[in-house]
C-alpha cells in the first residue's frame, strides 16, 4: 500500500477522533448551581479521614462536611464527584463540577490554570513513617534506602533530589503499607497529617511504628474555583466562606471531629481571624 | 480432533455431534473446585492474621458485599453495551471488508486495523477526555456521564475485533456457495443474505463469545479513568478500612466475582466450537 496515502489515512482517523472539542464552560457558576438547584463537589474517595468511603456507599470525612457547609449555605442540593488527583483541574475546566475540595495542595503551577481560594483551608508537610527499629534520625538518613511512596505525590520529586531515596512508588496507601509491613522498604513517605492521625489512633498494628523526621515543605490546601471565577460572585463567595470557616473555629471542630491531630496551621489561623 | 479427513463438501452442514461434554462437565466441577480450595486456605490465614479487636476477614469483605456488588453491576452493565454497539458497528465494518467497491474496502480495512491494534486504555484515555461532559441540542442538555463514555472507548476495539470475526467467517464459506447462489440466480446482496451469512452465525459465535469475555475481563480498566465501578470501590474500601491485611483477600473476593461470570462463557464457547466444529 501507498506509505503516504496510508500515513494521511491514519491521520484522518486521528483528527477524527480528535473532534469533540470540550464544551464552553458557562460563566456565572453561581448562577449555575442556584439555577439546577445542587452543587457539584469533586471530593476524594480515597483519603481518609479527608474523603473516603463508607460500606453503606456514601462518602464521608471532614472535606464531605465542608462541601456540605457550603450547599447548605446556598440553600441547594449537593453532589459528590470522586476525582482522583489526575483529572480535578480538568473536571473543574469543563465545568463538570463547581468546586474542587480534595487535598490539593495550592502552588503557583496551578494557579495558572484553576482559581485557588484564599485563605487556604489547611496545611501539610511531608514525613516518613518508618518501623521503629529502622533507626531514622535525619533525612539524610534515607540516601540510597528503599523508601514506599504514591504514585504521583508532589513530594516525591522533592525528596528524591534533595535526600537521593530509592523511592518504591505505589498505586495505593493499602499497597504502600503492605510493602513497609513487609520489611519491603525502611519506610513510607506521605503527608504528616496522615502519619499522626494514623499513629494517634492507637492501633496495635502501628505500636512499633513512629514518624522521626522533621516536617517539611508545609503545603497549604486549597478549595478552587473555575479559575475565570476566582475574582467573580462565586470566588468571592467561596473566600467569605473560607474566611468564616477558620473566624468561627469550623475548620478546628471538624479536625477535632475526624481525629485529625490538631494543627498549628488552623489554630494560628483561627486566632489571626478572631482577633 | 482424531476423526479421519471427511470427503464431505459442507462441512458446516454436518450433524450435530452427540454431547461429548461429559468431560468438560468434569473439568468444570474441577476447576471450581481447585478454585474454592485455593481461596479458602487465603481466607482462613486472613482470620488468623486479623489483630485481636478487628473484625474478622470474613466479616469485613461481606460489609463491603453491596459496595463492590453495586459497581460490579456497573462493570457487566459497561461490557452489555459495549458489547452491543461494537457488535452492531463491527457487523457493518466486517460486510464492508467484503465489499466489491476498493474504497470502502480500504477505507473499513483502515479503521479496523487501528482499532484493532490500539491498546484499549489509550482508547478509553481518548474517549474520557475528548468527549464533552455534557452536549448541547438545541436548548436540550444532554449529560455524558464518564462511564457512557467509557463505553463508547471500548465498543471501539469491540468493533474492530467484531469486524474480523464477521469478515473472517464469510471468507470461510466454500466458494462453492458462491457459485451455487448464482447459478439459482440469486443478486450479491440475496446471496450474502439468505446464503453465507446464516452459515457464518455458528461458526462467529464462538469467537464472539470470546471477545465478550475478554471485554468483560478488560471493564476494571475503566477504574483508571474515574469510573466508580468494582475495582475503583473495592479501592475506595481498602482505603477506608487502613488494613494492608486486607489486601490481598478484597482483590481475591473480586477476582472471584470476575472468574463466576466469565468461567461458564468460556465454557460454553468450547462447548459451542465442539458442537459447531468443522472436521479438518
Amino acid at each position: 500500500m501507498n506509505r503516504r496515502l496510508f500515513l494521511g489515512a491514519a491521520l484522518a482517523v486521528l483528527a477524527a477522533f480528535a473532534i469533540g472539542a470540550p464544551a464552553e464552560a458557562q460563566q456565572n457558576t453561581l448562577e449555575k448551581i442556584k439555577q439546577r438547584g445542587k452543587l457539584i463537589v469533586g471530593v476524594k474517595n480515597d483519603y481518609k479521614p479527608w474523603g473516603f468511603l463508607d460500606p453503606s456507599g456514601a462518602l464521608k470525612g471532614m472535606e464531605i462536611d465542608m462541601a456540605e457547609d457550603v450547599a447548605k449555605r446556598l440553600g441547594v442540593g449537593i453532589e459528590l464527584v470522586p476525582v482522583v488527583a489526575s483529572n480535578r483541574q480538568e473536571f473543574l475546566q469543563q465545568g463538570k463540577i463547581d468546586l474542587i475540595i480534595a487535598t490539593m495542595g495550592d502552588n503557583p503551577k496551578r494557579r495558572e490554570v484553576i482559581g485557588m481560594i484564599e485563605p487556604n483551608y489547611y496545611a501539610g508537610g511531608t514525613n516518613v513513617l518508618a518501623p521503629k527499629k529502622a533507626g531514622l534520625k535525619k533525612w539524610a538518613d534515607l540516601k540510597g534506602k528503599k523508601v514506599c511512596a504514591i504514585q504521583g505525590a508532589y513530594y516525591n520529586k522533592r525528596v528524591q533530589e534533595l535526600y537521593g531515596p530509592d523511592l518504591q512508588a505505589f498505586a495505593g496507601i493499602p499497597e504502600a503499607l503492605t510493602a513497609l509491613g513487609a520489611g519491603n522498604c525502611v519506610g513510607f513517605v506521605y503527608d504528616n497529617t496522615f502519619i499522626e492521625s494514623t499513629l494517634a489512633a492507637g492501633d496495635a498494628k502501628w505500636k512499633d511504628y513512629e514518624m522521626p523526621l522533621v516536617t517539611e515543605d508545609e503545603q497549604p490546601w486549597a478549595v478552587a474555583v473555575p479559575l475565570p471565577e476566582l475574582n467573580g460572585p462565586w470566588g468571592e463567595f467561596m473566600k467569605k466562606v473560607s474566611v468564616e470557616w477558620h473566624k468561627n473555629g469550623t475548620l478546628l471542630a471538624l479536625e477535632k471531629k475526624w481525629g485529625i491531630k490538631q494543627s498549628p496551621f488552623l489554630a494560628e489561623m483561627n486566632k489571626k481571624y478572631k482577633g | 480432533m482424531s476423526r479421519p479427513p471427511s470427503p464431505r463438501p459442507f462441512p458446516v452442514l454436518l450433524p450435530v455431534r452427540p454431547p461429548a461434554a461429559i468431560a468438560a462437565r468434569w473439568g468444570d466441577c474441577r476447576t471450581a473446585t481447585i478454585l474454592a480450595l485455593a481461596s479458602a486456605p487465603l481466607l482462613l490465614m486472613g482470620e488468623a492474621l486479623a489483630a485481636p479487636g478487628e473484625a474478622g476477614i470474613v466479616a469485613t469483605l461481606w460489609k463491603w458485599t453491596p459496595v463492590m456488588a453495586s459497581g460490579f453491576v456497573l462493570n457487566l452493565w459497561i461490557s452489555v453495551l459495549a458489547m452491543a454497539i461494537g457488535t452492531a458497528s463491527g457487523a457493518v465494518l466486517g460486510l464492508m471488508q467484503v465489499s466489491l467497491l476498493a474504497p470502502v474496502r480500504g477505507g473499513s480495512w483502515l479503521v479496523t486495523q487501528f482499532f484493532r491494534n490500539a491498546p484499549w486504555l489509550v482508547l478509553l484515555f481518548y474517549c474520557i477526555l475528548l468527549m464533552p461532559f455534557e452536549i448541547r441540542l438545541g436548548g436540550v442538555v444532554i449529560p455524558l456521564p464518564a462511564w457512557i463514555k467509557a463505553v463508547v472507548g471500548l465498543a471501539l476495539p469491540v468493533m474492530a475485533n467484531v469486524a474480523e470475526v464477521v469478515r473472517g467467517a464469510i471468507q470461510s464459506i466454500p466458494t462453492g456457495q458462491w457459485d451455487g447462489a448464482k447459478a439459482l440466480g440469486l443478486t450479491r446482496l440475496q446471496t450474502m443474505g439468505l446464503v453465507i451469512l446464516p452459515q457464518c452465525l455458528k461458526r462467529m459465535l464462538p469467537p464472539w463469545m470470546n471477545v465478550y469475555a475478554i471485554l468483560t475481563m478488560a471493564t476494571p480498566l475503566v477504574s483508571i479513568v474515574g469510573v466508580q465501578e468494582a475495582m475503583n470501590l473495592t479501592r475506595a474500601a481498602l482505603n477506608a478500612e487502613s488494613r494492608p491485611d486486607l489486601l490481598i483477600p478484597m482483590y481475591l473476593y473480586l477476582l472471584v466475582w470476575f472468574f463466576l461470570y466469565c468461567f461458564p462463557i468460556a465454557r460454553a464457547t468450547l462447548w459451542l466450537e465442539r458442537r459447531y466444529g468443522v472436521a479438518g
